[in-house]
């Protein structure tokens, strides 16, 4: 199967310019970044704090964004239009994420430097990031997908928001419960450990490890999103 | 001629109800048919299944010789455009980046976009954004989207349901325009007058089974009871029978000039509808 990238830009290309004009939508990428502020003059710049803002804008930009989109799509029936389309599932989803991961990269730079997040090892932090961007995209698809309404979305969405723009709270949590430690395995978690190890200086022999989990999340999560979308293809 | 659409023994339940029942049909290529019956007949259900929207319950449909549980592929989809109740456009974009999209999906060369705007008689109004157009214009935009690439194989949903009668005839001449160069067209309707003007074929569905399925022409003559309305200067109308014996009775009021029109009394199709199923055709 050959890709068309004439294709996954046209779908772009109509995502920028419709988003710009989705208010509802586009702005919340004001959240992690109002948050950024907001967290910058009140506590200490600690990995905790820079990654809560990063697993926030995950959360809340990437996975709510692509949630939002493509429940609009459905919503205003034009989704069936590009799957009607000679468009293939890979061309229609990377066109649909494209905006997205520019928006969410705009709103991680911006809210690095908010908190002046300089890490050690740039490359290996943003491996780690793209991976995770991947899985909250997936998130995204797969609850866009299943929602009938873009206000259905915007509530889907929540608990996502709270457990991966909030998780490293629950770490609290699993010390006294130990019944919740498979926690520390979700990939908001993951990322802070990883982060943390960079900071340390750790090379790849003892980071592969965190990345593996972030990827099987990830691959987790283009295989349902794939899954979700063939079955939205037919009506029941 | 070779037949673009195969369908043979198609059903379709959903839960407990029936929307499509022991259907038979084929479509010759270059061929415009039209489907006609009223809401929950099973126009929808069919086409969805043609065009692999929809899975039927039992039997088989094939469309260009691809199974119907093979339609999701892009090489049958460049050949085919659908338009249907469930067709959306971007509303916070201008009809031109609405149809820009759609040439880079079938690429297809953005000129087109300018010529099937013109069929649709829209040409001057692409920089207008859809949310303010009234329903006709977004029908008329959606029917610009669905013949873009022009396809082999057009299925029209109530095409023109929305539109004027003014802008109903200008769609009529673009899709028999469409038709000479080869595209073969499905239409559904419940429009007899549309039915009439485009189609070489009519099925009458009912209920979820196709009732009859002939030439319009055919059917009427069928259904003709063979006489003559004339209508008289007194204003009444007098059905005459064919033959000797109302040949006499014509000449009588001829004679005694008395006619001003005499029409042959075959049924519309709206007639040989309700005659068939017993119910008149609405929407």
């Amino acid at each position: 199967m050959t890709l068309s990238w004439k294709r996954i830009y046209a779908i772009l290309q109509k995502d920028w310019k419709d988003l710009w004009r989705n208010y509802f939508v586009s702005s919340i990428i004001l959240l992690p970044i109002v948050m950024a502020v907001f967290y910058s003059k009140m506590m200490d710049q600690t990995i905790d704090l820079h990654y809560m803002i990063i697993n926030l804008t995950l959360a809340s930009v990437t996975a709510f964004i692509q949630c939002a989109v493509i429940a609009e799509e459905k919503e205003k029936h034009t989704l069936r239009g590009l799957m009607l389309s000679p468009a293939s599932v890979t061309e229609i989803l990377m066109g649909k994420s494209l905006v997205t991961i520019v928006l969410s990269v705009l709103t991680l730079i911006i809210c690095a430097y908010i908190t002046g997040y300089n890490p050690t090892n740039i490359i290996m932090i943003a491996i780690a990031l793209i991976i995770s961007m991947v899985f909250y995209l997936a998130i995204g698809t797969i609850l866009g997908l299943i929602s009938r309404t873009i206000i259905e979305a915007s509530f889907i969405i929540m608990p996502v928001i709270f457990l991966f723009g909030f998780g490293s709270m629950l770490m609290g949590l699993v010390e006294r419960y130990p019944a919740l430690s498979f926690v520390e395995y979700l990939p908001n978690i993951q990322l802070v450990e990883f982060a943390y190890k960079v900071e340390e200086g750790a090379g790849f022999a003892d980071l592969w490890s965190y990345l593996a989990v972030i990827a099987a999340w990830a691959v987790v999560g283009i295989v349902l999103s794939g899954v979700v979308y063939k079955k939205r293809e037919l009506d029941e | 001629m070779e037949n673009i659409i195969e369908v043979k023994n198609l059903a379709k339940v959903f839960g407990n109800q029936a929307a499509l029942e022991d259907v038979n049909f084929n479509v010759k290529k270059g061929e415009i048919i039209g489907f006609l019956g009223p809401s929950g007949s099973g126009k929808t259900t069919t086409i969805k299944i043609l065009t692999g929207q929809l899975l039927q319950t039992s039997g088989e449909a094939s469309v260009f010789g691809v199974k119907s549980s093979a339609l999701n592929k892009g090489s049958f989809r460049q050949r085919i455009g659908v338009l249907s109740d469930n067709s959306g456009l971007y509303q916070r974009l201008s009809i031109e980046d609405n149809l820009k999209l759609y040439c880079d999906l079938y690429h297809v060369p953005l000129k087109r976009m300018d010529e099937v705007l013109d069929l649709v008689n829209l040409g001057n109004e692409k920089k207008k954004i859809v949310s303010k157009l009234s329903k006709g214009m977004t029908q008329r935009v959606l029917l610009a989207r669905t013949l873009l690439h022009e396809p082999d194989l057009l299925f029209l949903d109530e095409p023109t349901s929305a539109l004027d009668p003014a802008n109903s005839q200008q769609i009529h001449e673009g899709l028999r325009r469409l038709n000479e160069k080869g595209t073969t067209i499905f239409l559904t309707t419940h429009d007899m007058s549309e039915a009439e003007a485009l189609c070489n074929r009519v099925a009458f569905l009912h209920k979820g089974k196709i009732q009859l399925l002939d030439e319009p022409k055919t059917l009427r003559r069928q259904f003709a009871n063979g006489s003559v309305k004339v209508e008289l200067k007194n204003g009444n109308v007098v059905s005459i029978p064919n033959g000797a014996e109302g040949a006499d009775e014509l000449y009588q009021y001829m004679s005694k000039n008395e006619v001003v029109s005499i029409h042959s009394d075959e049924p519309t199709l709206g007639d040989i509808f309700v005659q068939v199923t017993g119910k008149e055709l609405l929407v």
